[in-house]
Parts: structure tokens; C-alpha cells; sequence
């Protein structure tokens, strides 16, 4: 299967539309991602940039942990999970609905933050998907509706998925409890400096898109700071929610196609060599572990 | 979204059956996706429009020291009214139910009641 001539991911999809194509486009590049097509339609983006349906359910609490498996032991096939999670009573179908179609828009959203690599199609993978999916035209004009709101309420996108937000001074304090809208609170919570946008979205299994949108509603209200100062590197943050590793030998084989064109990745230490007499040179004493 | 009915494409459609209602809208209030609309949509009213309103008076409520979530929102014209009602659900950012009412063919009390107490069915 060879992919079509286009000039981008949208006209891609158009194409694809036109086709009724039934499968997997898989994007390089970062952050990257999986768009799974069905007949045409957009079922669903799996991305590291946003949170997948499969995360806002479990990470918001809508379906437990257990009831979840329980459902994917019944239904294998992924495509048809939402049906088995419905016919158990752990969602309505609208409501599930309403959740997958978010996560497309927000995953595609998280998509277009950064310029594609490039794309391959491949045949149908296993996803959990909106029912029957979403025309790409909407996508594409919802992403780009998306976009310029967000440039003309706070600046380039891009560089917003990148602030690490810092709780204004007395935001805890300025308004009575129970004023503050609960979103509102629990984005509060989260903010602490080191976080990006995504990290919060991930943390509070809600979409990419809407928490930055909050975010630049509760700096107009005095509540966070959004300082461009501390975005630290050139692309949103992407980053596995595991602990880093300190060598760094796999991780830089990792992060390679996303650092290459920015900053180089740190080369581990030398070891310590051993020398004739047993003793360690004083100037690799202190090296070790990198 | 597609051509296929969903179940809130068919949940949307029996609210048009409350007399008076024109266009109901189900929107995102956070995001302002309009997921599903019926009848006239226009009536109902443009989700980026629906949801940048419903904030808008949230926040000025806020500001002045009201407490809890937008319940509804009540826009009355000679003609017509638009309704944004909240939508509970039980994990996710809040809904907006919108709708249009032409108070010519109904009790509009009537309707905003009839409407406000089917508006968390729409999810079922």
C-alpha cells in the first residue's frame, strides 16, 4: 500500500475521504502519531501530544481501572470495545461519543502545533474509535479555528503548548471558595513551574486544547502566569512519564529525531580507566555517572 | 459528524419534539465543538458563539462573588428566546445544551421547563 500524492495531512485525508479508505495513517516527525481512518472517516488519533480517549476515561475517573479491563477481557478488538462498554453499563453511547469525537479534534489540534515529518499508510489497527467518525473538512477547519483563536487571545500556539505555567501570587487567595470553577481549581493545582500544558492535560485526562484555553482565561484573571521565559526547549513536551534515565546512551537513541535539529543530546561521561598502579586519575574521579 | 443516526443524534431529535423548540445544539462549553445539533441550528446558536457567552457570565458571576457552576442562560427577544442550558456529566469538562424557542407556538415557561429537565438526558 503506497500513500497518495499530497501536498499535506489534511489533503491527505481529503483523499482518503474520497477513497473510503479504511486504515492507519502513521505520522513521523513530533510529536507524531496514529490516525486511524475508518471508510473515510476520522475514528481516532493516538499521539503522545494528547491524551487518548482511552486516558480521559481512566485518568478522570469516568470508568474505573477494573470495570475497564473487565471490558477489554470481554472485546478484543478494540474497535468494537465501545460497543462492549456501553452494553455494560459503564457509559451511555452519546456520552462516549461526545468523548472520542473530543479527543480527535484535541489530538489533531496537538498535531498541528508542529509540522508533520511525513506519513505512511498502513492497514487497519485495533482503536478505539468515534462512531462513524469525523469528516477531515471539520477537522481541518475546527484545527484552524482553533489556532487563530488562540493566537489572538494569547500569541503563536506553539509557543503557548510550551510555557511551563507558575501560579500567580495570592491566586489561592483573591477570590472566596467556591467562586473559582473547579476546572479552574484543579488546573490551579497543577500548575507549579515545571509543567507544560500537555503535562497538565495528561494529568487531569482532559484535552490538550481546552486546558490551554484555561489557561489563558485564568492569566487574564490574574490567576497564572504565562512567561514565554520559561518554555526550555524548542518543541511541546513530549516526554515520557517515567523516570529519566541518567545514562544516556538510550535515551538520546530515543529523543534523537526530535533533539537533532535543536540541542544536541548530552554524550555520556568517558568510564574512569584503570591505570598501571590500581589508581584512578584524579581528573576522572569526579566523572563518574556522568 | 457522518450519516449514520447516533445515539445523540437521536437524543438531540426528540428534544425537537418539546413544543416551541426550533434547533438544539450540544456544545462543548470549554472548547465551543458544537458534537450534535438538530433542526434549525442557526436558532440554536453557534457553539464558539454558545460557549465564549456561557464563559463570559460565568466569570463576570464569579467576579462578583457568586458561587457554583451556570446553571442556564435566558436570552429573551419579542420573537424568540435562546436557551443554554448546563449539562452534567459525571467526569469531563461541562456541556452546553442550546436551544432556540419561538415563543409564538409555546408557553415559553413551559418549554425552558420541559427542556431544562430533559437536558441531562441527552447523554444517557
Amino acid at each position: 500500500m503506497t500513500a497518495p500524492a499530497a501536498r499535506n495531512v489534511p489533503a491527505l485525508l481529503m483523499g482518503l475521504r474520497e477513497e473510503g479508505f479504511s486504515g492507519t495513517v502513521r505520522l513521523s516527525g513530533s510529536p507524531g502519531g496514529a490516525i486511524h481512518v475508518r471508510n473515510g472517516l476520522v475514528g481516532a488519533i493516538d499521539t503522545p501530544g494528547a491524551p487518548t480517549v482511552t486516558s480521559t476515561l481512566l485518568t478522570s475517573g469516568r470508568i474505573g481501572d477494573e470495570a475497564w479491563l473487565a471490558a477489554c477481557a470481554v472485546e478484543s478488538d478494540a474497535d468494537r470495545l465501545g460497543g462492549q462498554l456501553v452494553s455494560a453499563g459503564l457509559i451511555g453511547a452519546a456520552e462516549l461519543e461526545v468523548v472520542c469525537t473530543a479527543a480527535v479534534f484535541d489530538a489533531a489540534f496537538a498535531l498541528g502545533l508542529r509540522a508533520p515529518g511525513g506519513w505512511e499508510l498502513s492497514d487497519r489497527e485495533p482503536a478505539l474509535v468515534a462512531r462513524p467518525g469525523v469528516e477531515p473538512r471539520q477537522l481541518t477547519e475546527e484545527t484552524s479555528r482553533r489556532m487563530t483563536l488562540l493566537s489572538r487571545l494569547w500569541g503563536p500556539p506553539g509557543g503557548l503548548a510550551r510555557v511551563r505555567p507558575v501560579a500567580a501570587a495570592g491566586a489561592g487567595t483573591r477570590r472566596p471558595e467556591g467562586a473559582l470553577a473547579r476546572r479552574h481549581q484543579d488546573v490551579l493545582d497543577h500548575v507549579n513551574g515545571r509543567r507544560t500544558p500537555r503535562d497538565i492535560a495528561f494529568a487531569l485526562g482532559r484535552g490538550l486544547y481546552a486546558v490551554m484555553l484555561d489557561l489563558v482565561r485564568m492569566e487574564a484573571l490574574g490567576l497564572v502566569q504565562l512567561d514565554s521565559s520559561t518554555t526550555s526547549d524548542g518543541r511541546p513536551s513530549t516526554a515520557p512519564r517515567a523516570p529519566r534515565r541518567e545514562t544516556s546512551t538510550e535515551t538520546s537513541t530515543e529523543t534523537s529525531t526530535e533533539t537533532s535539529t535543536e540541542t544536541p543530546a548530552p554524550k555520556a561521561a568517558p568510564l574512569p580507566k584503570r591505570r598501571p598502579g590500581g589508581a584512578i586519575p584524579p581528573q576522572d574521579a569526579g566523572q563518574k555517572g556522568g | 459528524m457522518g450519516e449514520k443516526t447516533t445515539a445523540l443524534q437521536a437524543s438531540l431529535d426528540r428534544l425537537l419534539e418539546s413544543p416551541g423548540v426550533t434547533g438544539v445544539a450540544l456544545v462543548d462549553a470549554v472548547t465551543g465543538l458544537t458534537y450534535g445539533a438538530a433542526g434549525d441550528i442557526a436558532e440554536a446558536g453557534d457553539g464558539t458563539d454558545v460557549s465564549e457567552l456561557a464563559a463570559l457570565i460565568a466569570e463576570r458571576l464569579g467576579a462578583a462573588g457568586a458561587e457554583g457552576e451556570l446553571e442556564s442562560v435566558v436570552t429573551t427577544s419579542r420573537k424568540r428566546q435562546q436557551v443554554l442550558f448546563s449539562v452534567v456529566r459525571p467526569a469531563g469538562d461541562p456541556l452546553v445544551l442550546a436551544a432556540g424557542l419561538d415563543r409564538d407556538r409555546a408557553n415559553a415557561a413551559l418549554a425552558l421547563r420541559g427542556l431544562g429537565d430533559r437536558a441531562g438526558e441527552v447523554l444517557a
